[in-house]
């Protein structure tokens, strides 16, 4: 029990075949009592959402709502070895995306068939798919633009490890292709396992990542349109998004989309409450690029997962449309600047400094923090993260209106992932080298998600090009939602048999480097 | 007069000393992961439309 960085053996809370943790950390008096008033304030948010029966009917109903028996825990999960400025900033995340997932579920619920059944708010709901930049939805003010995926998969598996291995296999058993991204095919499954809310006047779905998510939206697009009776939009972004001449095609797939809502919903566009969403967007960008412009010196403040799970919410379900996140990006930037005019650290050594590529596994997202707190390894910036750096037009003008349109479209196409994943070689391989320059890096630790093939076919690229840099590329293979594939002490393995063997190191902590967490949610 | 805000400190001390043991033990965690497998166990008996 330490109040000082780096002196807990974080290992030894662990225990073989366990769910959970031993025990909470002790983080001095000050954070420790900060982190149990943020606990408080975790349990307040669950207990007003258990308050309402038909949330309670819900958990009885979804499957994957089992997982949310584990939302304090991934809160640990993330905080973990933080104090200072470091745990508040994760506080200050972690806590908004549960007051904003909770918000979602309430609503999915209120509007599905089978629990709430308000039909006239359900009229007011437009399902987008989990993947997508929720661009299309920032100039509906009265509409509201719901995920089914996010929570019952995408969040799911941040919860639980395992929580998407029932649909997995519900969709093989199915047919259905084993090979392709577990993320789209679990999604699949969950449609396929009759466990999705049912609500909506319409859905719009996007061709984001890649051919397992095409599957995905051609399994459940068929059920909601046949069975349910909700129509689809299918919204085609163009695959080489940094070319010149697939902008119109792009920022037309954009009016269509509107059109296609205003038809469905009977609701009108409304230009003034877009461009309060593009302000917001904005400000989310200019805050992110002043975390990444630190993360270039030698005291990065806000980096790992604080800034990975963060951009990712940030922009893809708010895309602008939800104040309270202007306000997170306010404070953590003020934290940030505070910890940084101090010259703070986050862990007791720095040794290595790493940029993360490729697309992480969500069974193991506090995989960052284990890079820090075992090996000293600091992710400064991670492939999710290098998300859009434009800035959107926010006057209303009718020059601004049409621009408005492309812009709309530079989101949809530069979607968290696709934005790397879809665009050829330049995107995916030759910025990595330049943000290594950029940022100073030594490390490149590189997600191989087996089941992304066009992050799969340029291996040789990338290990040809890190020997040209002289970086040191570590290479993580996963299967991304499916830990039965690579545990996650297979994916630290692989870690920790290249910093013995290749770089010669012990570790800071090395209770951390084998952990019993196979059975662990 | 005065009995009231003696009462309350000890409430809130109550309140403090439990919720303190319960976080810092995991008390809470410990407890829904027993709650899992039975919520599992439903699921796995609920009629389903289940079809491609």
């Amino acid at each position: 029990m330490a109040k000082e960085i780096g002196k807990d053996r974080l290992g030894d809370f662990f225990a073989e075949g366990s769910r959970v943790r031993s025990r909470r950390e002790w983080r001095g008096l000050k954070d420790t009592l900060y982190d149990y008033s943020r606990w408080l304030g975790i349990m307040f948010t669950l207990a007003k959402f258990v308050a309402k029966p038909r949330n309670v009917k819900a958990m009885f109903r979804y499957r994957w709502m089992a997982n949310y028996l584990a939302v304090p825990m991934m809160v640990d999960r993330h905080t973990q070895g933080l104090r200072g400025e470091y745990l508040r900033i994760c506080h200050i995340e972690q806590d908004l995306i549960i007051e904003d997932v909770a918000k979602l579920l309430d609503s999915l619920f209120r509007g599905d068939r089978r629990i709430g059944n308000d039909e006239e708010f359900s009229k007011k709901v437009v399902l987008v798919d989990e993947n997508e930049m929720t661009a299309v939805m920032m100039g509906f003010p009265t509409l509201k633009g719901l995920s089914r995926e996010t929570p019952s998969t995408y969040i799911s598996v941040l919860l639980n490890q395992r929580a998407a291995c029932h649909y997995i296999d519900v969709a093989q058993q199915f047919g259905l292709a084993g090979d392709v991204c577990p993320m789209p095919e679990a999604e699949a499954g969950v449609s396929i396992d009759d466990d999705a809310p049912v609500l909506g006047a319409c859905a719009i779905q996007c061709n984001t990542t890649c051919d397992g998510s095409m599957l995905g939206n051609g399994v459940i697009s068929m059920r909601l349109e046949l069975k349910d009776g909700i129509p689809c939009f299918q919204l085609a972004a163009p695959l080489r998004h940094r070319e010149d001449d697939v902008q119109e095609y792009a920022a037309q797939e954009i009016r269509n989309a509107i059109a296609f809502i205003e038809d469905k919903t009977g609701e009108k566009w409304d230009w003034n409450y877009y461009f309060e969403c593009a302000k917001r967007v904005n400000i989310a960008t200019k805050n992110r690029l002043n975390w990444l412009e630190m993360n270039k010196t030698d005291y990065p403040q806000v980096f790992g997962s604080n800034l990975a799970l963060y951009t990712e919410t940030n922009y893809m379900a708010i895309c602008g449309k939800v104040p309270a996140f202007v306000k997170a990006d306010e404070k953590i930037t003020a934290l940030a600047e505070q910890a940084y005019k101090a010259k703070k650290r986050a862990a007791k050594e720095y040794r290595h400094r790493a940029i993360v590529w490729g697309v992480q596994s969500h069974f193991y997202m506090d995989f960052l923090a284990w890079l820090l707190n075992c090996w000293g390894i600091v992710p400064l910036t991670d492939m999710l993260s290098m998300v859009s750096t434009r800035e959107l037009v926010e006057e209303d003008t009718p020059e601004n209106r049409e621009q408005a349109y492309y812009d709309m479209a530079w989101l949809t196409e530069n979607m968290i992932m696709r934005n790397r994943t879809h665009g050829g070689y330049k995107v995916l391989l030759d910025e990595l080298w330049e943000f290594c320059e950029e940022f100073n890096a030594d490390m490149v630790i590189l997600w191989e998600h087996m089941s992304c093939k066009a992050l799969d076919g340029m291996h040789g690229q990338f290990e040809a090009k890190a020997r040209e840099h002289g970086i040191h590329l570590v290479w993580v293979s996963h299967d991304l939602f499916d830990p039965r594939v690579v545990s996650r002490q297979g994916v630290r393995e692989q870690i920790n048999n290249y910093m013995r063997t290749v770089m010669r190191e012990e570790p800071l902590d090395p209770t951390l480097e084998v952990l019993p967490d196979e059975e662990s949610w | 007069m005065s009995k009231l805000p003696l009462k309350l400190l000890m409430a809130g001390g109550a309140f403090f000393a439990v919720t303190f043991t319960v976080y810092f033990f995991n008390l809470d965690m410990k407890l829904t992961s027993k709650i899992e497998p039975l919520l599992i166990k439903h699921y796995d008996t609920m009629p389903r439309n289940t079809y491609l």
